[in-house]
């Protein structure tokens, strides 16, 4: 069974039962910024390219190039919308390990 | 993913960017700000920016064009009215380009003769390829060719002159840090209208590729002879910003290149790669293939 949270912009994170451990649970401040209305606000940031490392709770959009941050930590399947281009996201893992977001047409 | 259309709407777009981010700004900067005194100071840096900034008016020239001249041919409601905030933000970027310009000197009623001698040939050829498929009504090459190749080459070309601006002109930089949140949903709608229609629509991918090609021949061409002609302001421009003490500490890093002192090919070539990485990434999601130029410029 799956528990839906809703969480960053409009995003939703699907929480699996097969999940092993709980999620780390982060505070998000405001970074500046400006692209979407206030409230939402927070939940993003401009990527500062090569070496801008990102936290677990961060993907980056990979049709606009901005980070998207969320309360809780990103696991593969989580559902996120990128509210700056208007796209729809899957979290992946590629093999390296690493967490990136795919576009869900 | 059906019901994706439903958040292109006016009142979306009034809260993200005229109520947004765009709230408090005069021509796409906060009120007060001018041009800097090491261009206005500097008759070749002057007349370089002006060169420049032509450019960037005949790119959203174009992309008002396309982007009004595609809403009768959106087949749906949601990407016409999508068409038609965009059509709003291209004008927009019409005319803060065109105030710079005004700002830089030139006088109004020399605008449009500026712009016609200055605007390079190769982007103006990029641009009719564009809108002749906008003028044959071709709603899937139109949005290709606008939102995909056009609007993902302003974005890098946007990215690279802020990163060079925000710490030598922030006048220039703020106006351009508006302009890359336009293009952000711009971008978004190109590859999420897109995707789905070309799915649906494979026979149109040949006729689309070699569009994509073609465009991809001049805008290669359009970085070669702009930055080859750059040299001298560049140099000029950095050696005024050194003088002083502007780039003590100015961060001018972009995909791993220091703008503040990579030479113009370093520039074009880093540009151009980006743009074209871009290229390929984004025609592979929504599933096109990346054509090659048939003559490398």
């Amino acid at each position: 069974m799956n528990e839906t949270t809703l969480d960053t912009a409009e995003s939703s994170i699907v929480t699996s039962s097969a999940d092993a451990a709980p999620r780390r649970t982060f505070e998000l401040d405001d970074t500046g910024f400006k692209e979407v209305p206030k409230r939402w606000r927070k939940f993003y940031r401009h990527w500062q390219g090569a070496g801008d490392e990102l936290a677990p709770n961060e993907v980056i959009c990979p049709v606009c190039k901005v980070v998207i941050r969320s309360h809780r930590e990103f696991r593969p399947g989580d559902r996120v919308y990128c509210m700056p281009c208007m796209s729809r996201l899957v979290v992946v893992e590629r093999p390296d390990g690493r967490l990136e977001a795919d576009v869900l047409y | 993913m059906a019901d994706f259309l439903s958040q292109y709407s006016i009142q979306r777009w009034l809260e993200m960017c005229p109520q947004g981010y765009l709230e408090d700004t005069v021509y796409g900067h906060e009120e007060g700000l001018a041009e800097p005194d090491d261009i206005m100071g500097d008759e070749d840096l002057r007349v370089a920016s002006i060169a420049l900034t032509v450019q960037l008016i005949a790119g959203e020239r174009c992309a008002l064009a396309a982007s009004s001249g595609l809403v009768n041919a959106a087949p749906d409601d949601a990407s016409k009215t999508f068409l038609a905030t965009q059509t709003l933000d291209e004008a927009r970027h019409v005319e803060i380009f065109t105030k710079r310009l005004v700002d830089l000197g030139v006088r109004k009623e020399d605008v449009n003769s500026t712009v016609d001698e200055l605007a390079n040939p190769n982007l103006v050829k990029f641009a009719e390829v564009l809108l002749e498929k906008v003028a044959d009504g071709d709603f899937i090459a139109g949005v290709v060719g606008q939102n995909i190749v056009l609007e993902g080459m302003a974005f890098s070309v946007f990215e690279l002159l802020e990163a060079t601006s925000k710490d030598l002109n922030p006048k220039f930089a703020q106006t351009l840090s508006g302009t890359i949140a336009d293009e952000r949903r711009h971008v978004g709608f190109g590859e999420n209208r897109i995707g789905s229609l070309i799915r649906e629509h494979p026979e149109r991918r040949e006729d689309i590729e070699r569009m994509q090609s073609e465009m991809t021949y001049h805008m290669l061409a359009t970085f070669a002879d702009v930055f080859s002609a750059s040299g001298d302001s560049m140099d000029r421009g950095r050696q005024l910003a050194a003088d002083h003490g502007e780039l003590d500490g100015a961060d001018m890093k972009w995909h791993g290149t220091d703008l503040a002192t990579a030479s113009t090919e370093d520039m074009e070539a880093v540009l151009a790669n980006t743009v074209l990485g871009e290229f390929k990434t984004r025609l592979g999601r929504i599933g096109l293939e990346y054509r090659s130029p048939k003559v490398p410029a």
